[in-house]
């Protein structure tokens, strides 16, 4: 509290400059977003600065992939192709598909893996953390910053500047523990992480698959070691997981392995060294890369015979292996509840689906020629590249609406009037809570009214949604505590919750998409609330104002019914005044009564007035009633709590909750 | 305690208010100036305006701006370059508002006399029209 002048004069608040509110769009400067594919075996940064088409960096060869493994041999950590050829040297010290363990604890690593698990000191959090010699132990977080890192300086050097920001993909059916690791990871690499896309998602959006609006979508991801397929709903430019599946040990690589063992039998070789297993599997990868174009091949490593392979041969093999992604495929149908026909479209990602055989395969699962223009490795990078160029700022033609919040979201409160919890155009997702009270003792329930728009009263705006919390507990007026949370996700879900905090009731309810709304609705109702801006201001004060005098007629009487007439609290003559001024009051509120907010102010400042000593003198009692019996600490305690009460409910604007 | 600003400063009738604008004292923009060099953004700007509403009304906005000004804001280019974002919106309620910076026993801080507001409350920070 600042200090008084003598005179009472109201030298008004001293403010200081504050940070903006949304912390994520401070250092945002557009065209400086980066796009990162953090690939189980590879990964990739991708940029389309201010509009431009996406395309990825590649390192010093011009090689975009990047093998997401982590040598730990040497002082300094390697990543890359170096590592990943140091590999079998040291199989412990060199760390691959680090992305199997994100976000997970010791007892959730049920797969082969060669690497030793440090164990738990006491009362650590349970996060795996990898032995990598010399006594180092890394996080999967770490040695996911460390690929980060590297991405991060390409993405520097192609673009000649700090990247203000990025959005890194992860699969679809990553959870919470994974992707807030992945985030972790983010921050260790000393990166702003704009979101997290899931990489399906970015698929469809590299593809532009967003433009139609509607649509449902299938994304077959077969990439080295892993297989994902992911169906996608797409409403109102919004993209909504429906359902995914898959089989994370089946892979390209699985193709080379079998048909490294079919030339090595063509070859002869019936007890091949691991050294002729490897030259083979190399040589069977080169030739499955001919054959996505030729017929035939020849193949020949050192040593080893002249061989050919035809692509009917090749089929054969990795015909039964492809044929495994079949049934999750169906499976994910099943489960979106879709059939094959009602597609709108089936992208292919991962550098597997080059092979023909896996996309007549995909073809005839899904009845439909599969999109396949955009390189398959590049493709979710490309569209983590178009979702970190619109949240970096510029605003890419016919860009989605996934990225903002386009109108303020909020609550109608007493008298009709809105209180906005979620701007308009705050990033998303985003999450924000405010603390709201009751009106008077007799409530038991409240109405949540959730509506969306730039309006001050709650008629003028958008309504999307009602609900009602009841078991709110008997209390007095502005004792009651309800905190209200409204969580806008990344697809732009809105939840919103209401949780009575004495007795922790709750009820929630789940807005679908909202943005029935195109960009000139959006242009519309914005300049709509401009347009009103004066009228509506008045309302919203008059609206206020009759709040405010009805809380205090409400405070007033039942004072007055609840002191009777106790002896030397009020006289009769008192009592007289507070009961015409009240009268007043009521005249004030009736649908009669005046327009002008400063004509209600004036009535309830005139009942205040008339029952400020009645009030005080009430106050004092109870306070003695109150104290008898408590220690001095007791009451400063009491008031304490009180104080840290008053200051949350007096604060009225929504407090942003840090979430992904 | 510094002394009180002297009354015959007193706001001028709502009648009186000028054009959509408002008036940064060369002592409030050098502090400007000299805080968003400080936070690394020299070329900032800084955005003034009205928030919210609620059950007490209405606050002060008043933040740094990275971003370039959107489309309707006014942009006051106040001494030494600074410049200061308003949208339409805050302007019909802040328009002849003067930013001065203040030094005393009350703590540093910039202080707005905005012509426009009809009441005060007890922290100045919540105001009504």
């Amino acid at each position: 509290m600042g200090i008084e002048d003598d005179d009472g004069n109201d030298t008004g608040a001293l403010f200081q400059i504050e940070e903006p509110v949304a912390p994520m769009r401070k250092t945002t400067v557009p065209g400086r977003g980066i796009g990162i594919d953090l690939g189980t075996t590879h990964s990739l940064v991708a940029v389309a600065p201010c509009g431009e088409a996406p395309r990825t960096l590649g390192d010093a060869d011009g090689r975009a992939l990047l093998p997401s493994v982590v040598s730990y041999i040497g002082e300094t950590p390697d990543v890359g192709w170096d590592a990943r050829a140091a590999q079998l040297s040291a199989p412990t010290r060199v760390v691959s598909s680090v992305k199997r363990f994100m976000g997970r604890g010791t007892a959730d690593i049920e797969f082969q893996h060669p690497y030793r698990i440090a164990a738990l000191g006491d009362g650590a959090a349970d996060v795996v953390r990898l032995e990598v010699g010399q006594g180092r132990v890394v996080t999967p977080m770490e040695v996911s910053a460390r690929i980060l890192e590297v991405l991060a300086a390409r993405a520097e050097e192609a673009l000649g500047e700090t990247p203000t920001g990025a959005v890194i993909t992860v699969p679809a059916y990553f959870d919470e523990a994974q992707r807030q690791a992945t985030k972790d990871a983010g921050r260790i690499a000393g990166l702003t992480v704009y979101r997290l896309l899931a990489e399906p998602t970015a698929a469809a959006l590299a593809y532009g698959l967003d433009k139609g609006g509607q649509g449902l979508f299938a994304v077959y991801d077969l990439g080295g070691g892993t297989f994902d397929i992911s169906v996608l709903r797409l409403r109102d430019g919004v993209f909504q997981v429906l359902a995914t599946g898959g089989d994370s040990a089946l892979g390209g690589d699985d193709f080379d392995r079998a048909v490294g063992e079919h030339l090595l039998r063509e070859a002869g070789v019936h007890t091949p060294t691991v050294l002729q297993r490897e030259q083979a599997r190399v040589a069977a990868r080169d030739a499955k890369e001919t054959l996505s174009t030729a017929e035939t091949v020849s193949v020949q490593w050192e040593g080893g015979p002249a061989l050919t392979l035809t692509r009917g041969q090749l089929n054969a093999v990795i015909g039964p292996i492809a044929e495994r992604t079949a049934a999750p495929c169906r499976g994910a149908l099943k489960d979106a509840g879709v059939r094959a026909r009602d597609l709108d479209g089936v992208v292919l990602v991962g550098g597997s689906t080059r092979t023909p055989l896996v996309r007549n395969l995909v073809e005839s699962i899904f009845r439909r020629k599969p999109l396949s223009d955009i390189d398959p490795d590049q493709v979710v990078a490309y569209g983590a590249a178009i979702v970190a160029d619109e949240l970096s700022g510029y605003a890419r033609e016919g860009a989605t609406l996934l990225d903002v919040a386009p109108l303020s979201l909020g609550l109608e409160t007493m008298g009709g009037i809105v209180e906005k919890i979620i701007p308009r155009n705050a990033a998303i997702p985003i999450a924000a809570r405010q603390v709201f009270t009751n009106y008077s003792e007799k409530q038991t329930g409240m109405m949540i009214h959730v509506v969306q728009g730039e309006r001050e009263l709650a008629d003028d705006c958008r309504s999307l949604a009602r609900f009602d919390l009841s078991g709110i507990p008997r209390l007095p007026p502005s004792m009651a505590r309800i905190e209200i949370t409204f969580e806008l996700d990344a697809d732009a879900l809105l939840t919103v919750t209401a949780r009575e905090l004495m007795t922790g009731v709750k009820q929630t309810v789940e807005v679908k998409p909202t943005y029935g709304l195109s960009d000139e609705d959006v242009d519309a109702l914005v300049i709509e609330s401009l347009d009103n801006a004066d009228e509506d201001f008045a309302r919203r004060n008059l609206a206020e104002a009759r709040v405010e005098l009805g809380r205090v007629v409400l405070a007033v009487s039942a004072a007055l019914t609840e002191v009777g007439d106790v002896e030397g609290i009020l006289v009769a003559e008192d009592r007289a005044a507070i009961v015409s001024a009240l009268a007043d009051g009521e005249a004030a509120m009736a649908p009669t009564g005046p327009t002008e907010h400063h004509e209600i102010v004036a009535v309830r400042e005139r009942l205040e007035h008339v029952s400020e000593a009645f009030a005080r003198r009430r106050m004092e009692r109870a306070l003695l009633a109150g104290m008898e019996g408590m220690s001095l600490s007791e009451v400063e305690n009491t008031i304490a709590a009180d104080d840290t009460l008053d200051a949350k409910r007096g604060s009225h604007e929504a407090e942003q909750i840090e979430k992904i | 305690m510094d002394t009180p600003e002297p009354q015959v400063e007193a706001p001028p009738p709502k009648a009186d208010i000028a054009a959509d604008t408002i008036v940064v004292t060369a002592r409030a923009a050098k502090v400007m100036r000299g805080q968003l060099e400080k936070r690394g953004t020299p070329e900032g700007a800084i955005r003034f305006g009205i928030r919210g509403g609620g059950c007490t009304g209405y606050s002060y906005m008043f933040q740094f701006e990275d971003g370039d000004p959107r489309g309707s804001d006014t942009v006051v280019e106040a001494d030494g370059g600074v410049r200061v974002y308003v949208d339409p919106k805050s302007m019909r309620l802040i328009k002849g508002t003067k930013i001065d910076f203040e030094t005393g026993l009350r703590g540093h801080g910039f202080r707005f006399d905005n012509p426009n507001t009809s009441t005060s409350c007890g922290c100045g920070e919540s105001i009504s029209f």
